[in-house]
């Protein structure tokens, strides 16, 4: 096992990630990729492109002939209009069914992989220090909330840690924007903020100045 | 137009109905068609050709227009009667837009005095869409039934309401599924409200009632099953050469194959044969005219008998007018050169 220490902040990265590119930016990823793969479901979906085509053809063919001078050849066509119609719509349903699903298994998937173990870690390794202060340097008080809640005095705790990291995080890409922002010219610098998925946000920022002051130690 | 000029010479689609009078298991016919294209003068013809070869024969009329009356020269009702001169042609004409202040009237007579539940029953009968024609439809089904005639011929109203008629056994027996559903699990229920009788307010009794519906459930739904099936029942769609026509009759067809009805015939009507040395301007323009939606027919319904019936110059009324035409149903009209 990697070290706790990368682990979390790794994790806080991949949180962050999240939270910017947005869930489902990134659920309609993996959803393209999934097509892509020789399943039952990307045959479904190539089928209903085809299916799809067809009948914009055959819309074309509809709209371009004069129901009063052919009205058989137009009266066929609308018959076929029809049938695909209905055709296309139940692939659709269909369609729609299977990614469904698939959204919320890639969902979960996501969340656990990321915020869940955001959360989990804190449960599981709260009574260890994530690294020991050098005896003396802080005050009673500032080894306290360091260690808080439930690691021993004197060390970092595995929620300071992850606080200073989702920190050090935000920071460093609020200074990656901000450095692209200028080198792409300055529009497309104030974006709104990318919807979070619930359960995904950062923890408040309760002892963020003590978290940003001992950073770098 | 290049492909209009398919040869009908070799059809096995004969241009006549007698396909309708040698299918001896036929029970239920309905003509349709948009209004005014003779759907009426069609089923009478229909109707008195069928009348000789077959023992019995129930002409009915759903078209809140009745036109029965007019068409035979005589009053018909509600019941069935004998039609003047045939011995086993009876017709009968009923309004769609039924009664169903009847029916309700019928079961609790003051039905404003107790206020509430019948009044609710009253606002629910009336909140589903077409469930006065369905319950009148329902009750001359039952009429038929118990009735022994051979085939039953329906001289339906103008397309739209045919097709809402149609509808109606499935409509009426979703309806009715999902109350037999309701009353199946809150029936303890309000029976706990109504005491051990299930009495209603208006002396109805609810379980009464539920069984009354779902014996008309049944009633509905075997009737259903017998219209889509294609041994006894046909559909028979009545067109003039013109284009809102045609295009209401594919319309029709489309949705009679969605709800299973079976359907092989087409009667043309009000054709113009004009003689070749006529100079009516109008007749001349108007066969042109005819010539053309007559092709786009034979070769878009290359599978249906196609009869084509020519427009006369007298108002088909009557006995004798009405054979003489229904003879045209079965031997295919030669125009006068």
């Amino acid at each position: 096992m990697p070290s706790l220490l990368l682990v979390v902040l790794l994790v806080e990265v991949a949180v962050h990630l999240v939270n910017t590119i947005g869930a489902a930016t990134i659920n309609n990823m993996l959803w393209n990729i999934y097509l892509a793969l020789p399943t039952e479901v990307s045959k479904q979906a190539t089928e209903k492109n085809r299916l799809q085509k067809e009948y914009l053809a055959i819309r074309r063919d509809l709209n371009a002939t004069s129901s009063q001078d052919q009205f058989a050849k137009w009266a066929k066509l609308r018959r076929q209009h029809d049938k695909q119609l209905e055709q296309l719509e139940n692939m659709k349903a269909s369609h729609d069914a299977s990614k469904a699903k698939f959204d919320r298994a890639a969902g979960i998937i996501r969340w656990s992989a990321t915020s869940g173990v955001k959360f989990i870690l804190p449960w599981i390794y709260g009574k260890e220090p994530i690294f020991w202060l050098p005896s003396g340097w802080f005050p009673y008080y500032v080894e306290w909330i360091l260690s808080f809640p439930r690691a021993p005095l004197g060390s970092i705790s595995i929620v300071s840690w992850q606080t200073a990291c989702g920190a050090a995080v935000l920071l460093f890409s609020d200074a990656i924007k901000a450095i692209l922002a200028r080198a792409l010219g300055t529009k497309s610098a104030q974006k709104p903020p990318v919807t979070s998925v619930a359960g995904e946000k950062e923890p408040g920022p309760a002892p963020s100045s003590a978290a940003t002051s001992k950073k770098n130690s | 137009m290049s492909a209009a000029v398919v040869s009908a010479d070799d059809d096995v689609f004969e241009p006549t109905l007698q396909s309708i009078l040698d299918q001896k298991t036929l029970r239920w016919i309905f003509v349709g068609g948009k209004g005014g294209v003779g759907k009426t003068t069609t089923s009478c013809s229909l109707a008195i050709q069928l009348a000789k070869v077959r023992r019995s024969v129930l002409l009915i009329s759903t078209d809140p227009a009745h036109n029965l009356s007019d068409a035979f020269s005589q009053k018909f009702g509600k019941e069935a009667r004998l039609v003047d001169g045939f011995t086993n042609l009876s017709a009968m004409e009923i309004d769609p837009n039924g009664s169903i202040q009847d029916l309700l009237a019928g079961q609790g007579e003051d039905a404003d005095a107790m206020g509430g539940m019948g009044g609710m029953m009253q606002d629910l009968a009336f909140a589903i869409p077409g469930i006065d024609e369905a319950m009148s439809f329902a009750e001359v089904l039952k009429q038929v039934k118990s009735l022994s005639y051979e085939v039953i011929i329906f001289d339906t109203a103008p397309t739209g309401h045919t097709l809402r008629f149609l509808q109606f056994p499935s409509v009426l027996e979703k309806a009715l599924a999902k109350v037999s559903q309701l009353s199946n699990q809150y029936g303890p229920l309000l029976n706990g409200f109504l005491g051990s009788q299930g009495q209603l307010p208006n002396g109805q009794n609810l379980n009464e009632m539920m069984e009354k519906l779902e014996g008309l459930r049944q009633t509905i739904s075997e009737v259903n099953a017998q219209f889509k099936d294609e041994n006894l029942t046909t559909f028979v769609c009545v067109c003039i050469a013109e284009f809102l026509s045609l295009y209401e009759t594919e319309r029709m067809i489309q949705e009679l194959g969605g709800y299973g009805i079976d359907t092989h015939c087409i009667v043309v009507n009000q054709l113009l044969f004009p003689r070749l040395e006529s100079n009516c301007d109008q007749c001349n323009a108007r066969r042109k005219m005819q010539k053309k939606y007559l092709d786009q027919i034979e070769e878009l319904y290359d599978e249906f008998n196609v009869v084509r019936m020519p427009l006369l110059t007298e108002e088909v009324r009557g006995k004798e007018r009405l054979e003489n035409f229904s003879d045209m149903l079965i031997h295919p009209y030669t125009p006068p050169e």
